[in-house]
């Protein structure tokens, strides 16, 4: 979807502001990224326990065996609902794709390129001014396909390693510890990028909410994605909003 | 010693040492006197006592009917380490002091052997406390009067070196644990054991413990029991003598069933676990080389070994296991090119995030120490 303009009254101290918000994420795509944090949270406790079972932390977590049986249980569990929610994911923005009706903001292209090395000179004080992004910067479109893509390691090699019996019906052998080693260093690698690079982006650089509440406030629009901001004002140019004039306050 | 100088201390040294000397060689010319006299002067009670017990027809019938030969060979005797020590018959026979000895009261030979081994204790205390703890004793304990004594291992009146050749402690234990000892001396270990006098492969006690021997069916001896295999297997020296790897407990540490056993061994050790130890794969006591076609790990058998946990497993499921092998390229060329790639992708992505988020950092910092000075 596109980032759609919403006008909002917001009662402020004694007068009425209006507020312009910018819808950024349905309600679908919120519930989505709920599932797949608590999930890959939940995955995440329960994996690092198993990885380290040589280590004395895990065993005081692993207390008895049933309690190892739990916890193994508890991480196929959030595994199917995060196996669920990713071939939602993938079968639904296919078909919205195909339909057209997704524009493919998502993808990286050749902005994107240019758009890191601008940051790049950004950072190392070559250049006074980020660049100017649209609806998703090339960061986002990173961490998005980062995660992707490594669920989707961490989703297959965990499927061979919860059943090595029938996948070696059909595969050779060595996929097992492969996919072992895979999954297992594969985790910690999203781990580390998890606590490293989205908790900053989305919390420490500015809080964006936008995954929760769906929407940005035109200040942030303005400030992050000043191309789509702008794409979207002009898109609007003709319409304008019935409120849009400052009403006093009764 | 502050006060006297360097020479007086050192004169005081050479001294002492000269002394030491002296008195350690009187000692050493004095010993052999000293055990030449003991062999003449003692022993005097057993020629006594085998002026009776010499006689090979000498015998008397227990309550039960048996009948107790009480003929001792004086050849024997005389070779055992006790008489060559010195110790005479009283000091085990304590209540025998004169002719007629007093009535035996035992009903069987087996009471007999049951009672007169306490005498052991008297010497050989620690020894005996030790075989208190051991599943012998929990046996015996239960009812099983043939549950073995000091002295059905190491003889009553014949008592000898255990380990001359190496093989008695075996062939000791052979004499009653039969079928266990016929897989011993066909195994890899029992057969260089007996073949070729081997000093470094495991009797029977190496593993099981000498006295304090512990039952081998309880899960702690399971669970623990790599480190006994660990003991001489993950001894880099001795393996490189015999061509094999060092490394293999190490591994085994590392791979599924090792780390599995290393939970129960730390947290559960009294708790039964289904995951595989050496002995699992390799045999116990019918343990072979694992290029020997007979043995359970050899390519041929290993489906079979692996089918006794994993009884579905098909005929690529042992290529799922490295064998207690490093990965490399030429044996395991999945795991490799798994390996390489994370070596490099895990640095990549770690070190991206921390300098990209550090410079953005930096770079926010000096944004707003600029917008502050301004």
């Amino acid at each position: 979807m596109n980032h759609e303009l919403k006008v909002e009254k917001q009662q402020a101290g004694n007068g009425v502001r209006i507020e312009k918000t910018f819808d950024r994420f349905t309600l679908g795509q919120r519930w989505e990224h709920l599932l797949v944090l608590v999930s890959v949270g939940v995955l995440i406790l329960t994996g690092l326990p198993q990885k380290y079972r040589g280590a004395e932390w895990s065993q005081q977590i692993l207390s008895t065996p049933e309690r190892l049986d739990s916890i193994r249980q508890v991480h196929h569990f959030a595994a199917i609902i995060l196996l669920l929610v990713g071939l939602y994911h993938v079968g639904h923005n296919l078909y919205l794709l195909l339909k057209r009706s997704l524009p493919a903001d998502i993808f990286p292209d050749r902005d994107d390129f240019r758009d890191a090395w601008g940051m790049i000179k950004y950072l190392l004080f070559f250049s006074r001014e980020k660049p100017s992004y649209w609806k998703y910067n090339f960061e986002q479109k990173f961490t998005y396909w980062f995660i992707f893509i490594t669920l989707a390691v961490m989703g297959v090699t965990g499927i061979i390693i919860w059943f090595p019996i029938p996948v070696t019906q059909l595969l050779p052998g060595a996929v097992i510890p492969a996919s072992k080693l895979a999954h297992s260093t594969e985790a910690i690698v999203l781990t580390v990028f998890i606590l490293i690079w989205h908790v900053y982006h989305v919390h420490l650089e500015r809080l964006n909410l936008s995954i929760f509440n769906g929407r940005l406030s035109e200040t942030e629009m303005r400030e992050n994605h000043a191309l789509e901001y702008e794409r979207i004002l002009k898109e609007n140019e003709n319409i304008p909003g019935p409120q849009e004039k400052e009403i006093e306050a009764g | 010693m502050e006060m006297f100088d360097g020479l007086k201390t050192r004169k005081f040294k050479i001294t002492a040492t000269a002394f030491a000397l002296l008195i350690a060689g009187i000692l050493l010319l004095a010993l052999p006197v000293g055990i030449a006299e003991a062999e003449q002067k003692k022993q005097e009670t057993e020629h006594y006592c085998l002026s009776c017990h010499g006689d090979p027809d000498l015998n008397m019938e227990l309550a039960d009917g048996e009948t107790l030969s009480l003929y001792i060979s004086p050849g024997t005797m005389e070779s055992s380490v006790h008489s060559q020590a010195g110790i005479e018959c009283e000091a085990c026979h304590t209540e025998i002091k004169s002719y007629p000895h007093p009535e035996i009261e035992y009903r069987n030979k087996r009471e007999l052997s049951r009672s007169y081994y306490l005498a052991c204790r008297k010497c050989h205390s620690a020894n005996y406390e030790k075989t208190l703890d051991s599943i012998h004793a929990d046996v015996a304990e239960a009812g099983d009067m043939d549950s073995p004594v000091c002295t059905d291992c190491h003889g009553a009146h014949s008592v000898q070196a255990l380990d001359q050749p190496r093989s008695v402690v075996s062939t000791t234990c052979g004499s009653c644990h039969e079928k266990v000892f016929d897989q011993y001396s066909d195994s890899v270990h029992g057969g260089a054991l007996m073949d070729e006098d081997n000093q470094d492969v495991p009797l029977c006690t190496n593993c099981h413990g000498v006295h304090n021997i512990s039952d081998p069916g309880s899960p702690q001896f399971h669970t623990s029991s790599p480190d006994l295999c660990a003991g001489c297997h993950a001894d880099t020296e001795l393996m490189e003598k015999y061509g094999l790897s060092s490394n293999v407990y190490d591994l085994y540490e590392l791979s599924w069933h090792g780390v599995d056993v290393a939970v129960y061994k730390a947290m559960w050790p009294t708790i039964r676990h289904e995951s595989a130890v050496c002995t699992d794969c390799h045999g116990i006591h019918n343990m072979l080389s694992a290029q020997d076609p007979n043995s359970m790990v050899h390519p041929d058998n290993l489906l079979n070994t692996c089918q006794k946990c994993h009884p579905d497993a098909g005929p690529n499921w042992t290529s799922a296991w490295t064998g207690h092998h490093e990965i490399s390229f030429e044996r395991t060329p999945y795991l490799f090119y798994v390996e390489q790639f994370y070596l490099t992708f895990s640095r990549l992505v770690l070190w991206l995030s921390i300098a990209y988020v550090g410079l953005q950092l930096l770079r926010s910092i000096v944004n707003r120490a600029r917008r502050v000075s301004q």
